[in-house]
């Protein structure tokens, strides 16, 4: 276990990204709580308690719930934390992203930023997750993203609620001149039930607001609950079934101006001998903008419609260069074995002396393996896009993203301005998986600089999307494990290199700074997992590989997931034991492991012996705060395999909502599938050879299994939702395929082998 | 759009149902000595066109049409879970049509969908892909397999048909079936006056 | 030029190439079909012309002869299509992005099978993407929206 010896050693690159991010907010103001941004701009007849609330005389009760709606049911557990302590139901409510604001920080998110495993509790750890938390705040990091966000509003947001309903009895209480204990809230109103008069939160709202909010609320306890706990209508549904314009493409405003990107397809590099007079050319073309950014280089095109953007767009001649990073699938591969062979590396988990046990192994007890997974695209259903207006030394953008402060500082930053002459919108995002960064907004603010007073709707085609991605990193891992007698293992070595995410974010955001220390990202899910193995070895090389990688639903965990699990498989083969069974032998400290272990191989009737053509897979992936035990069964068909079933248990601590936690573990398992069965972004002279669903598909719904989800709270801490589905769902189909086949698949896709129907 | 019900009512026309009907006599028989000398290598060229992908790939005898070219990989079953039908008429299923995504015309973006009137599968008896040159050849003769024509209807079909001429109008970034709907026009014509004769595989 | 989108006449003035989709969008205001490839491969965009579902992203404006509906035209003042309240009672939509798409092809799937199967929910919907993975719902949903429908008629 790390001690605090080994945590001194080391500097996190978290560290360096969180001081960049403080200097360029000057946000360091720990202490001081912000100022609610709801009180600007309020209506007439309307009041606010608190950044989450607003009350109107007309009794229009409006919760701002902050964080990005990617499809993740965010905005529904959010205003349901209000809600469920003010007392109203969730239809009654108006809910909205709300204004860009530092008060909105997200300060779990960063929590689990340290060196820790979830499971770690210890002094150390728990001082690094303060200290982390704290950089959430005091950088104002308004930021969707880490599976965190309930985690994050549960205390916040609930208080939010019972402070406004303090305030509100309060103020009924003076209005009918009774005690207030002798006062309850229902229904959005505060009721004196000996009288039975009664003032609805609209009737009271002015004045309650006024008060002094109380120094102390006392949250309900968990049996009171009405909403929580509980499967909720979602907010968000009605318009999205009627074709609501809810998203970033969505945005419409007078006089708008339409446009498109077209950036190198070599990544960094700048243009040459450029011919922009087809383009130009065509009917409807406004401007061709050059656009020189941190991101890339290119062009933006602005015309008087999409279409004319695009045609436009493809009209474009220019010398791209030539890459000056690894040009092919061989290259990567290269550079990615090098950083193996020659390279140390961080340490992030070091139990026993593994060197020793290694070095006098009888060759019969040793299991080794190497494992590869390529660069992935996250094709969000709704293309990157952005709209912007400039106008009198303002700018304003409307996008779908994840990171609105940071959307302001550095979009506004790319045109000269600073963050208090920019006002970012957040829209509905048409999915996120962790792509929505912020090129779509400074290029659209830098094309809307030049056409001043006019507003800019910014979209990407797809092969642009899918050609200038922050791709989930390639990943490349050496395994090695010493079984015993039993077949059990006493040694465990895993070596993994990838491109460090956090440095390629920084190279993007704030090029300035040069990231040191580890990236925990390059190791996330195979350092962290709850097995106990005397000696166990886990360390990540940073293998810079120069082509832009980003977050990927679950991160590290989307390759480790599948490394960590397929090789468990491989030592339980070796050792003549069943996966499952090795799984119980290792975790026997974790009893919220053993749980979700044992309910997926009873869900799934793992101990029946298998049938011809049919084979099922087993993997347990720990990520984000939740521990997920996947089985995977797949059969053989005429057409190739098929994907016929797959069961998930999962232990979130504390189930906010039943029904978008069983959606969302679908949800994850499908992109997980998806991506192990086909997806592969690969290079040639540098550019990305895929480009559109022809050569980079999804799984479709003929090919969707049927799902069977058990939820768990064995465990103390609440843990997040929107990632934890993936990482076993990869594993476990590349176990389930090695068995059907008879044969290890250690490359991902496994589409390179096997045929999928 | 009146179009897929103006398919549908001239596929019916058009053959599809003539199976059905008596059918007409033997194209070949009794008119030409058989000259395989001079009508093979005319069958050899008919055959390069029937085989290529833009021609065999919707000559299928399963449910499901082909995709082939660069960025595809090997040739492999059309994405979408794109069927046959359930009617048998070729033209998809019910909320997924062939002419939902294929147009009239070509779609001009990259990899968009490539389009012609009506677009639809070949009858599940006129299989040509992965058949041999004999067998496409003697389902090509076959009146209960050929739409109910003689070799001169199938000639005036190739050279007519707005979708089978789409084959060598196939769009940017497919690759033509080779020569040209008169060639291949001619080709037939001469193949059937030197008999029609078939090649032994 | 003119078209008939969701009941309603509309006139714009469009390059006959362009696709239906941008036409909508970005000439009549029709925000409901969503832009997702461009190439008629993800279904986010599709429409009914005459009933039958057609990727407006690939149809040139042109070319359209017929009725064009819309997500935007389905519900008939308050009272939702069955198909959107099977949608909405199924809770299928995580995203949502792609939902006005399936619908539609849901839509135009039971026009023409009052009771589907689930082969048949298949061969439909093969071509409407969704990476939210809503797909188990999304069968659910079309097999209460064929009852409601068989209840209401």
């Amino acid at each position: 276990m790390a001690t605090l010896g080994k945590i001194a050693r080391r500097t996190f690159l978290v560290g360096a990204a969180a001081l960049a991010g403080g200097v360029a907010f000057g946000a360091w103001y720990v202490a001081r709580p912000y100022a609610n941004p709801l009180e600007e701009g309020l209506a007439e007849g309307e009041a606010t308690f608190n950044p989450f609330l607003k009350i109107g005389s007309d009794d229009t009760i409006t919760v701002i719930a902050p964080r990005a709606e990617m499809g993740q049911g965010i905005s529904t557990t959010l205003a349901a934390f209000v809600a469920e302590e003010l007392d109203v139901p969730l239809a009654r409510l108006t809910v909205e992203h709300g204004p860009t604001s530092w008060a909105y920080y997200n300060g779990t998110m960063m929590e689990e930023s340290g060196p820790f495993p979830w499971y770690e509790e210890g002094f150390v750890a728990e001082l690094a997750r303060d200290a982390f938390a704290t950089v959430g705040k005091v950088l104002g990091l308004q930021a969707t993203g880490g599976s965190a966000s309930s985690r994050d509003g549960f205390v916040r947001m609930r208080e939010a609620g019972a402070m406004a309903r303090m305030m509100l009895v309060e103020a009924a209480a003076g209005r009918l001149d009774v005690a207030r204990g002798e006062l309850t809230t229902r229904d959005g109103a505060v009721v004196h039930e000996a009288s039975g008069r009664s003032l609805t939160y609209g009737e009271l709202a002015l004045d309650a607001a006024k008060l002094s909010p109380p120094s102390r609320v006392t949250l309900k306890e968990r049996g009171d609950w009405k909403l929580l706990g509980k499967p909720q209508m979602r907010v968000d549904m009605l318009p999205k079934v009627t074709g609501a314009p809810i998203f970033g493409v969505d945005v419409w405003l007078p006089e708008m101006l339409f446009g498109t990107v077209r950036m190198n397809p070599v990544f960094w590099q700048r243009t040459a001998n450029v011919d922009l007079s087809a383009a130009q050319a065509v009917p409807g073309v406004v401007k061709i903008v050059p656009l020189q950014t941190t991101y890339g280089h290119g062009f933006g095109v602005i015309a008087q419609n999409t279409w004319a953007a695009f045609r436009a767009a493809d009209l474009i001649e220019a010398d791209w260069g030539a890459p000056a990073y690894p040009a092919d699938a061989a290259a990567v591969d290269a550079v990615l074995t090098t950083a193996l062979d020659t390279e140390q590396g961080s340490v992030m988990r070091e139990d026993g002396d593994v060197e020793a046990d290694f070095a006098d192994a009888p060759r019969e007890r040793l299991v080794e393996a190497e494992y590869a997974a390529p660069f992935l695209a996250h094709f969000c259903m709704e293309p990157m896009n952005a709209t912007a207006l400039y106008r009198d030394g303002k700018l304003e953008i409307w996008a779908p993203n994840q990171m609105p402060t940071l959307v302001e500082y550095l979009s506004g930053a790319a045109i000269g301005l600073g963050s208090k002459d920019v006002t970012a919108h957040t829209t509905f995002l048409g999915g996120g998986f962790g792509r929505r960064e912020v090129d779509t907004t400074i290029y659209a603010a830098l094309m809307a600089r030049e056409v001043e007073g006019r507003p800019v709707k910014v979209i990407w085609s797809r092969e642009e999307d899918v050609r200038h991605d922050t791709y989930r990193p390639a990943a490349k891992g050496r395994f090695r494990a010493r079984l015993d007698e039993d077949g059990l293992p006493v040694a465990l070595d895993m070596k993994i290199a990838a491109p460090s995410i956090i440095g390629s974010v920084m190279r993007r955001t704030f090029p300035s700074l040069s990231p040191a220390g580890p990236d925990g990202t390059i190791t996330q899910g195979s350092h962290d997992q709850p097995y106990t193995i005397a000696s166990y070895r886990v360390s990540g090389v940073k293998a810079d590989l120069g082509i832009p990688v980003g977050f990927w639903r679950s991160v590290g965990n989307s390759f480790n997931g599948f490394f960590h699990e397929c090789f468990m498989d491989e030592i339980a083969e070796a050792g003549g034991l069943d996966p499952v069974q090795l799984r119980r032998n290792l975790m026997g400290d974790f009893p919220a492991a053993l749980a979700v272990v044992d309910r997926v191989a009873e869900m799934s009737d793992w101990a029946s012996p298998a049938t011809d053509g049919r084979a099922k897979g087993f993997a347990f992936t720990l990520s984000f705060g939740s521990w997920v035990a996947e089985v995977v069964e797949v059969v053989e068909t005429d057409d190739g395999v098929r994907i016929e079933k797959v069961w998930i248990a999962v232990d979130v601590g504390t189930a906010l909502d039943p029904g978008i936690i069983e959606a969302q573990l679908v949800s994850g398992a499908v992109f997980g599938l998806s991506s192990a069965m086909n997806q592969e972004i690969t290079l040639k002279d540098g550019r990305v050879e895929q480009s559109n669903l022809h050569d980079f598909d999804a799984m479709r719904i003929h090919q969707c299994p049927e799902f069977e989800v058990a939820i768990l709270e064995n465990h103390h801490k609440m843990g997040g939702v929107g990632e934890i589905g993936t990482p076993p769902a990869v594993a476990a189909l590349a176990n389930a395929v090695s068995r059907l086949k008879g044969k290890r698949f250690r490359t991902l896709p496994l589409s390179k082998e096997v045929a999928f129907a | 759009m009146r179009r897929f019900a103006l398919a549908l009512s001239l596929a019916a026309l058009s053959g599809l149902a003539v199976a059905q009907d008596d059918a007409p006599a033997d194209p070949v028989a009794g008119e030409t000595r058989v000259d395989r000398e001079t009508g093979l290598p005319h069958w050899r060229k008919i055959h390069e066109v029937f085989s290529h992908s833009r021609c065999a790939n919707c000559h299928v005898e399963d449910e499901r049409p082909r995709w082939s070219g660069a960025h595809y990989g090997a040739t492999r079953i059309h994405a979408f879970n794109v069927q046959r039908g359930g009617d048998g008429s070729g033209f998809g299923n019910p909320g997924q049509r062939c002419m939902t995504c294929h147009m009239e015309t070509n779609s001009p973006r990259p990899h968009g969908p490539p389009g012609a009137p009506h677009w639809h599968l070949a009858p599940a008896e006129m299989v040509w892909w992965e058949k041999s040159s004999a067998e496409i050849c003697a389902q090509i003769k076959d009146p209960e397999r050929n739409g109910g024509r003689t070799l001169a209807e199938v000639a005036d079909h190739v050279r007519e048909d707005a979708l089978v001429r789409w084959g060598w109008q196939p769009g940017a970034g497919r690759e033509p079936a080779p020569g040209s709907a008169e060639e291949t026009y001619e080709a037939i014509l001469a193949w059937q006056a030197a008999g029609a004769p078939c090649p032994d595989q | 030029m003119r078209l008939t989108v969701d009941r309603k006449q509309i006139e714009i003035n469009a390059d006959p190439d362009m696709p239906l989709l941008w036409a909508l969008r970005d000439l009549a205001g029709v925000l409901g079909p969503k832009f997702g490839c461009g190439i008629a491969a993800c279904g986010a965009c599709t429409v009914l012309i005459d009933g039958q579902p057609v990727r407006s992203c690939v149809t040139p404006v042109g070319a359209v002869e017929g009725d064009v509906v819309t997500i935007e035209g389905l519900a008939e003042g308050d009272t939702l299509h069955p198909v959107q309240q099977a949608w909405l009672e199924e809770q299928v939509a995580q995203c949502g992005y792609c939902q006005a798409g399936q619908i539609m092809s849901a839509v135009a799937l039971l026009e023409e099978i009052d009771d589907p199967t689930d082969a048949d929910i298949d061969n439909a919907m093969g071509g409407n993407l969704c990476r939210c993975g809503t797909y188990p719902k999304i069968r659910a949903a079309i097999k209460k929206a064929a009852a409601l429908k068989m209840a209401r008629a």
